[in-house]
């Protein structure tokens, strides 16, 4: 390997909780889309703010509400979270004082609003960028300290993937999972839809036979939903451009998708939005929808997320850089804006599969050392919650 | 890595039974794999998209990644275009899944 362990040191933000951040976002979190406004108003006012507007909250029920809480905490609680003010309209099922509440025992300053009970939403904007202003003056005094890349969490991602995918970019980030792996790091490998088909690959490569059972599980799960339905996946994922880029089958995709995992043993099979436990590559089971998934990731404590793309995808997450990997050279020209690193290198035969994973590695420490990435100067915040049940 | 790269096309496993267009390939385009395995383009294959190196019959492995993934849903040729049109794949597909 031609990259050295010092290089792979990082300066980031130590968190109360042990955990290192990459970036140090102050959020406005709604823990109901009914307060999605207020916290926007708030952040237009407060340079240094991001707010993380959703659809949900309301009207959920059991293990449906219970994800959507679990994926605003987690969120709450991402490393790269400096300060949260959480904000509800006050007759929610997912509490906003609950959710500061948790996202509070990560140590990390929290402060909850109630709209309801400020009285109104001029009023709840008014002290909301009182606490904010507060929050960011806090965020800005913080240092990066030197880290370790065993305190990476690292969110490997497919969207927009052709039938160069499997060839070059989720190879050449198996190199990296490899090797951040190597390094004491973590890497979330996710989209169970686009395991369907490859789940026999990493079925053998688990830690232990409850993780194997765990990974043919919920690959089987996500099938049968559709097929309970009498709905055929193929007629969504594969998505059309997946097809146009010549992906023929789900079974195609998932072959090609999987490899952005590496080599490595699988430690763990999470939930959605549940942190690691273990260190190494793990699966986390979300849907293929790009923003569901990442969003997964973030909740996951990923700090940066590897995203490889050959139809062309600009997106990004309101708390973590996303580094756009083109699978194609075609697609790198065409949406040059949008792409941090060109894997169609390895498609025309200029650059190997090994090169490209260690330039991927060398990017993803740039990244956590501070450099923006694309999704970031564009300002590109996808985020979507994955929801497992109707609203009532 | 067991992948091949050719001029034309990268073969991603000995296995395999189909190749990946490196670029656009036009009808009649010779592609040379060894000095006894010659196949020509019998139609235009897009970039990315996979040109068949054998007969395939129908209801056969349609293989790449040295990992089956779907069937011929027709006799599929040396040298054709192989994509929806002749394969299906087998999975997350129910009742409207195409019998090979």
């Amino acid at each position: 390997m031609t990259l050295r362990i010092r290089e792979m040191n990082f300066l980031g933000y130590k968190r109360p909780d042990g955990k290192v951040g990459v970036r140090n976002h102050v959020v406005i979190l709604p823990s109901v889309a009914c307060a999605n406004e207020v916290c926007n108003a708030i952040a237009r006012q407060v340079k240094g703010t991001v707010s993380i507007p959703h659809q949900h909250g309301c009207a959920q029920l059991a293990f449906d509400a219970e994800q959507t809480a679990r994926t605003l905490i987690a969120v709450g609680k991402n490393p790269n979270v400096a300060a949260v003010l959480v904000i509800g309209l006050g007759c929610e099922v997912v509490n906003s004082s609950m959710v500061a509440t948790k996202i509070e025992e990560s140590g990390k300053p929290v402060k909850n609003l109630v709209i309801q009970e400020v009285g109104g939403s001029p009023k709840t904007i008014k002290e909301g960028v009182k606490i904010a202003k507060a929050m960011v003056s806090f965020a800005s005094r913080l240092k990066r300290e030197k880290a370790k890349p065993d305190s990476l969490i690292l969110g490997v991602e497919c969207g927009g993937s052709d039938a160069c995918s499997g060839l070059s970019a989720n190879p050449a980030l198996g190199v990296t999972s490899d090797l951040l792996i190597k390094e004491g790091g973590t890497i979330i490998l996710s989209e169970t839809t686009e395991s369907i088909g490859a789940e026999h690959i990493l079925a053998r490569r688990a830690i232990n036979k409850k993780v194997r059972g765990k990974i043919l599980e919920i690959v089987r799960r996500t099938e049968m939903r559709a097929l309970n339905l009498g709905l055929d996946i193929g007629k969504a994922n594969p998505a059309p451009g997946n097809y146009a880029g010549g992906i023929t089958t789900l079974e195609e995709k998932s072959l090609g998708c999987v490899m952005k995992g590496g080599t490595g043993k699988i430690m763990e099979v999470l939930e959605y939005a549940e942190a690691p436990t273990q260190k190494g590559l793990v699966l986390m089971d979300t849907p293929g929808h790009d923003a569901e998934s990442v969003t997964g990731l973030l909740a996951g404590g990923t700090q940066i997320i590897a995203f490889t793309t050959g139809r062309g995808s600009p997106m990004g997450s309101p708390i973590a850089p996303v580094i756009k990997i083109a699978t194609n050279s075609y697609i790198y020209s065409k949406m040059k804006d949008n792409m941090d690193l060109n894997a169609g290198e390895i498609i025309i035969g200029n650059k190997s599969v090994q090169e490209m994973g260690e330039m991927i590695l060398r990017e993803v420490i740039r990244v956590a050392n501070g450099k923006l990435t694309k999704s970031e100067i564009l300002g590109h915040r996808e985020f979507a919650i994955n929801r497992i049940g109707p609203s009532f | 890595m067991d992948k091949k790269y050719f001029e034309k096309v990268i073969l991603s496993h000995p296995r395999d039974n189909v190749a990946t267009a490196k670029s656009p390939i036009s009808p009649g385009t010779l592609l040379t794999f060894s000095r006894d395995k010659k196949i020509v383009a019998k139609e235009g294959i897009p970039f990315a998209h996979k040109i068949s190196l054998q007969r395939i019959a129908r209801g056969g492995s349609v293989i790449k990644y040295g990992e089956q993934i779907g069937r011929a849903i027709r006799e599929i040729k040396p040298g054709e275009w192989v994509h929806i049109h002749n394969v299906a794949g087998e999975r997350g597909r129910g009742k409207s899944r195409k019998k090979g």
